[in-house]
């Protein structure tokens, strides 16, 4: 029964059905037209746009690059944020002023960043070939080659999203208990046994509560491909929202991007919500 | 097995400041080999500091620690043939409990046969054996405390076990059987134990040795009967015993002391020097008895409140201005409202600024 209380929710839930339960069903109902810049509507097509998404190999392989990327580029960052955050944890000069610096990657604008990466790798008028050729190497093609490129959008991801793993981290780290490293070295561990015995179990669950939230984030991999690549050469670094992109926004093929992106959110929550699930039951078991 | 000694320890944590506050004044004292000792005291009076600096993960401002007279104080934990034990339990979360057990022999590097026989002996002592092969986070609080005690006992250069209020998280009932393997512990390997706590119960039931502290500072060292028969100061008196130390103010006239209204004999072989002010007369509440008829000793109070606990009753008796607490027995039969309350002369201690004045 409706009660008065239930009232005070209507704020939240008109919002929620805006800009979330609307524009979502909308696109499922999108996705079943051929609405596209010739005959714009909601015609009913069926699952036509579905058949032709299933063999549509570009989309797979889309999927499958960002992956490679996401995953690749996730990885990278929980490596080396996870260094910086080591660093600067303990007793080590200046450690405010590192500790800032660190973070500077983070305060600046994705897009604009990349467009100074963009120009930093330009193959002919870039630094990044410079210095290359300072060290008596042949110059390389950042852009212009497909693992290259691919590792370039890594590169520039890395760069960018870097020190917000290193703040989760750091704060992880920071709120650490200090007796199981008293009892470490009681027990007579060195720093390196330390590490594997009590700081990496320890920072387990910040670690997986981390490694999550950039994959939701790089899973949305878009602007840098766009600034930096636009998806090339060909198709190497070609993502699913860039391609969506392009199919929805560039072709106008409305109907065939909402099916999609359909899929894509569908791909992505089943691919993260086993990757959480997989992650936080090797925490909890161990 | 070692005889520990600080000497002219202090530390603070704020060596830097222009007047810094000391967690730890300056102090001597010795621990003798095989001697089980209570660090008692609140919270936040340096019993952790001290501990730390015997263990060496924390290096003392000031002072040396010398174990068997050698000078330890610049040589790192590991180095120093110490076990600890932590407040919070720590198990190594990975690892199982045999591999938790084994980890500071891995550290020292014990061949395995050897490690394996140790753990073994180590688990049959503290009843872990048919837990070995589980993971050590799936078990117990109280049966991953034993696995912490096990890490210290496992090693064979190990000559005193440091206790950080081991049985804060544990369970009552499980409480009187962890201190029953402490005490079995302490007869089978003969090490130096010091365990700090600011439970008193605990102090008196594990410790042949207990060292009162009191903001940074040792208050008294004694054994538990010492600590409740004659506390050196009434700090001591009121944190000692439950309920606290009764203490009333009084002052001597006429040869005797007046307190609240009444007076009593001095008792033998007290001097109490000319000008001595602040007295108070200390007398612990199971001491003092109820009278029902004035004799020397006695003095007449008011019954205003009776609080049972079950094994004794506490009698709050008002005596003019002050008020006395007794300890009696639960059939004891209690006036209902005026009485007389005997403070037994060989019962008394007397204080004059807080401090126990000496008895010939």
């Amino acid at each position: 029964m409706l009660k008065y209380k239930h009232f005070f929710l209507l704020p939240g839930l008109i919002v929620l059905v805006a800009i979330i339960i609307f524009p979502l069903l909308f696109t499922i109902r999108v996705s079943f037209s051929s609405w596209d810049v010739v005959k714009p509507g909601l015609d009913w097509l069926g699952g036509k746009n579905y058949e032709r998404l299933f063999v549509d190999l570009r989309f797979w392989e889309a999927l499958f690059k960002l992956s490679l990327m996401a995953a690749g580029s996730v990885l990278i960052q929980y490596l080396i944020g996870f260094s910086l955050a080591l660093l600067v944890w303990r007793d080590v000069i200046m450690k405010r002023f590192i500790r800032v610096l660190f973070l500077v990657p983070m305060m600046t604008t994705p897009v604009i960043m990349t467009v100074i990466w963009r120009t930093i790798l330009h193959e002919s008028l870039g630094p990044a070939n410079d210095i290359v050729r300072m060290f008596g190497f042949e110059h390389l093609t950042w852009l212009s080659t497909s693992g290259m490129a691919m590792f370039s959008v890594i590169l520039v991801e890395v760069w960018q999203w870097t020190p917000f793993m290193f703040l989760l981290l750091l704060a992880g780290l920071l709120s650490l208990p200090k007796e199981p490293y008293m009892a470490a070295a009681i027990d007579g561990a060195g720093p390196l046994r330390t590490f594997f015995s009590v700081t990496f179990p320890l920072m387990a669950p910040i670690s997986a509560g981390a490694i999550l939230i950039r994959l939701i984030e790089a899973s949305k991999m878009m602007e840098t491909v766009y600034v930096l690549t636009s998806g090339g050469p060909g198709t190497a670094t070609e993502t699913a929202s860039y391609y969506i992109y392009i199919r929805g926004l560039r072709d106008y093929q409305i109907g065939y991007a909402a099916s999609l992106s359909f899929t894509y959110l569908i791909v992505m929550i089943i691919s993260l919500t086993i990757i959480a699930k997989v992650m936080t039951r090797k925490i909890i078991r161990d | 097995m070692a005889m520990i000694e600080l000497s002219h320890i202090a530390h603070t944590y704020e060596p830097t400041a222009v007047t810094p506050a000391y967690a730890l004044e300056k102090l001597n004292l010795v621990w003798n080999d095989g001697g089980t000792y209570a660090l008692l005291g609140p919270s936040g009076c340096g019993k952790t500091t001290m501990l730390n600096i015997i263990s060496g993960l924390v290096r003392p401002s000031q002072g040396r620690v010398l174990f068997d007279h050698v000078d330890f104080t610049d040589f790192p934990t590991p180095k120093r043939n110490i076990a600890q034990v932590f407040q919070f339990p720590v198990v190594y979360t990975l690892m199982s409990v045999e591999d938790n057990l084994a980890f500071p022999l891995i550290c020292r590097h014990v061949p395995k046969a050897e490690r394996q026989r140790r753990v073994r002996e180590v688990a049959e002592l503290l009843n872990l054996t048919d837990k070995l092969s589980k993971p050590a986070l799936k078990l117990a609080a109280d049966e991953k405390q034993l696995i912490s005690l096990g890490r210290g006992l496992v090693r064979n250069d190990v000559t005193a076990l440091l206790m950080d209020e081991p049985l804060t998280v544990i369970d009552p009932q499980m409480k009187f059987e962890i201190r029953r393997k402490l005490k079995k512990i302490n007869e089978l390997y003969a090490l130096t134990m010091v365990y700090v706590t600011h439970d008193q119960t605990e102090a008196m039931t594990f410790a042949d040795t207990i060292v009162v502290m009191n903001e940074g500072k040792v208050v008294q060292i004694g054994t538990p009967q010492d600590l409740y028969n004659r506390p050196q100061t009434t700090y001591v008196g009121y944190f000692v015993g439950s309920p606290a130390m009764n203490f009333i103010k009084c002052t001597i006239d006429d040869g005797k002391l007046q307190i609240a209204g009444g007076a009593i004999p001095v008792p033998p072989g007290l001097s109490i020097p000319a000008g001595t002010e602040n007295l108070q007369l200390g007398i612990r509440p199971s001491n003092v008895k109820l009278g029902t008829s004035r004799c020397e000793q006695s003095l007449r109070g008011t019954v205003q409140r009776v609080q049972e606990f079950g094994n004794y009753r506490v009698v709050t008796v008002a005596v003019k201005d002050e008020l006395l607490r007794l300890k009696l027995a639960p059939g004891a039969e209690i006036p209902a409202l005026d009485t007389w309350v005997v403070l037994p002369e060989d019962r008394i201690c007397l204080y004059a600024d807080d401090e126990l004045l000496a008895q010939k």
